[in-house]
């Protein structure tokens, strides 16, 4: 059985916030300016972004309360009601409460009755993840009709505030690195087993996981001292693992260079399996998460031939910034609004996610 | 970058960085290379892991003449690059018993190392295949002792100053890095002249492929 993706959606928080402001927004650690910025925010080539909380640091708006403007406005979009959805699947790096399942919390604001749910618990790639889990329930005939939104919200992990609270002066690189890079935002997409307008056929969705084989990369709950084991909970109390630095988002940046390899690796695994030929790909949407990895990897492929035009690259990302396992939701929505394509066109979609090292594929081809 | 490969080539080229992928995931689970990357790793770590590479990196310039003198006149630029190469890296052992004591250890002792079973098993494989007539897949073989040269003087080589503080005996690893852009832009020249069909592309890969796999068994046979 066809699936299709029949609705798009997408809510960004609050102004857009450009790189002039994006200090004074998260806040001075210390009351001094950070002489990362600059050198991070050139690498990534990200412009914009939205946040969630104010200046003043208070949340203006809950990650629910996000993921579930993205599915109204994607069920808007085609005269749908809530209740027309019989199964939702949801993802989110971080809900606002550490439990019940993001997706729980969802539906009940979005008043959906009798939904089965699904919540998909990761970073970049767990939105695919939960897109997987609603195609594969259509696939099988378990629904004709499911919802699947990604929805983030970081930017409380980067107040000011939560750097002051360590017992070590100043943050560490690895540590400071995603405040410049991640922001906020939700999207969402609406699963059919029939076409409804131009629509978008699922034709495979195909992962990747290299977590055997690397260290992890991108982390909340270790603290900063490497030789220190212990993970959040395992300190005498929440205060002290703060302190520690183990409630902060950090990157490995020394193993970054590894996601350009699995990401480059996948590619190649579907080439071979036949389901990618690059010349027969209309659209790439690539959740590349940095600039900085996009020339590493068009450098790769086209001296192995194996490259897609560069004019057939899409994203946002420097207008709409990172929003982890929301960015490809909202990247294609946005391409669906403004992006020339017609019946025929193929779209190959991306997402490489450097937690401990996970690559998600999804093919789709325009049908009307 | 330089002009694109031909198509064989091209595909070659999709296979060994397949190779090479997949090489390094697995030598990321080999267990003295497992200890570098969590950070657990030794400065007796890194006098084994020295000891154990120098019995096979004094081999090297071996294979590389043997398999030179393997190419005859239809392969005659080849040959000459090989043989350059085998000039360049001839004396690379040198560098790596400088370090070895630099890092604590008795001369005497690495010189009069033996290979592991699995330097063993690579020097045999190595002599073999550049013994046969034109032994275009020594080049599946290069990809690899290139690309680690250059995971060596790019990451290893930090890293293991960083768990270990030895940082003035790194000198065999980073010196990899130095011509490393030219070398690859060798391998690839090279790699556009030989390759000419699926046939060329399949014996390359599948070299390489050996090679990595015994790589890894020779730096596995340190903790045995």
């Amino acid at each position: 059985m066809s699936v299709y993706i029949t609705s798009t959606g997408h809510y960004l928080p609050g102004p857009a916030v450009d790189n002039s402001q994006i200090e004074a927004h998260l806040g001075l650690i210390h009351g001094k300016p950070s002489r990362l910025t600059k050198r991070i925010l050139a690498s990534n080539g990200i412009l914009k972004r939205h946040y969630a909380i104010d200046a003043q640091h208070q949340t203006q708006i809950e990650n629910e309360q996000m993921a579930a403007h993205a599915a109204q406005n994607c069920l808007d979009a085609v005269a749908l009601e809530a209740r027309d959805i019989p199964l939702l699947s949801c993802a989110t790096s971080q809900g606002d409460r550490v439990l019940p399942g993001f997706s729980s919390l969802v539906q009940a604001r979005l008043g959906i009755e009798d939904a089965e749910i699904s919540t998909s618990h990761g970073i970049c790639s767990a939105g695919m993840m939960a897109m997987k889990y609603a195609w594969m329930s259509l696939r099988c005939g378990e629904h004709e009709r499911a919802l699947v939104v990604g929805s983030e919200l970081v930017s409380r992990l980067f107040k000011a505030s939560r750097y002051e609270a360590l017992t070590q002066s100043s943050p560490d690189f690895n540590s400071e690195f995603l405040r410049w890079m991640l922001s906020d935002g939700a999207g969402a997409w609406l699963l059919e087993s029939r076409p409804r307008g131009l629509s978008y056929r699922v034709d495979w969705i195909k992962s990747f996981s290299h977590a055997d084989a690397f260290p992890t990369c991108m982390s909340v709950g270790e603290p900063s001292d490497s030789q220190d084991s212990r993970t959040w909970q395992d300190f005498h109390c929440y205060a002290d693992a703060e302190k520690a630095g183990a409630l902060l988002l950090r990157q490995d940046v020394r193993l970054l260079d590894n996601i350009v390899k699995v990401g480059v690796d996948g590619f190649l695994r579907l080439i071979r399996q036949g389901l990618i030929t690059p010349d027969k790909v209309d659209h790439l949407l690539c959740h590349y998460s940095s600039h900085f990895f996009k020339q590493k990897i068009i450098d790769m492929l086209t001296r192995a031939g194996a490259m897609i035009p560069e004019s057939r690259w899409y994203t946002n990302l420097y207008e709409r910034g990172n929003t982890g396992c929301a960015s490809i939701f909202i990247m294609l929505d946005e391409f669906r609004r403004t992006q020339a394509h017609k019946p025929g066109d193929t779209l190959l979609c991306m997402v490489p996610e450097s937690g401990r090292f996970n690559v998600a594929f999804m093919h789709l081809t325009v049908v009307e | 970058m330089s002009a694109s490969l031909n198509p064989a080539a091209q595909q070659c080229l999709q296979d060994l960085m397949t190779v090479w992928f997949e090489f390094e995931r697995r030598l990321n689970k080999v267990p003295i290379i497992k200890r570098l990357e969590h950070g657990q790793f030794t400065q007796k770590d890194y006098l084994a892991l020295l000891f154990n590479l120098r019995q096979q990196v004094i081999e090297g310039a071996r294979w590389i003449s043997r398999g030179a003198s393997s190419f005859d006149r239809d392969y005659a630029e080849v040959r000459s690059m090989v043989i350059g190469h085998a000039r360049e890296e001839h004396k690379d052992y040198l560098h790596l018993e400088q370090d070895y004591e630099r890092a604590g250890g008795q001369i005497n002792d690495i010189q009069q190392g033996k290979r592991n079973t699995g330097s063993d098993a690579l020097h045999g494989f190595m002599m073999y295949r550049a013994s046969l007539p034109n032994p275009i897949d020594l080049l599946g073989a290069m990809w690899i002792i290139e690309g680690l040269g250059h995971k060596m003087a790019n990451n290893w080589a930090q890293r293991i100053t960083e768990l270990t503080g030895l940082s003035d005996a790194v000198n065999f690893m980073r010196y990899h890095g130095e011509n490393d852009d030219a070398h690859m832009e060798k391998l690839y020249q090279m790699l556009d002249s030989v390759c000419r069909d699926e046939h060329d592309s399949a014996r390359i890969a599948a070299t390489a492929k050996v090679v990595a796999r015994l790589y890894c068994l020779q730096l596995e046979c340190i903790d045995e």
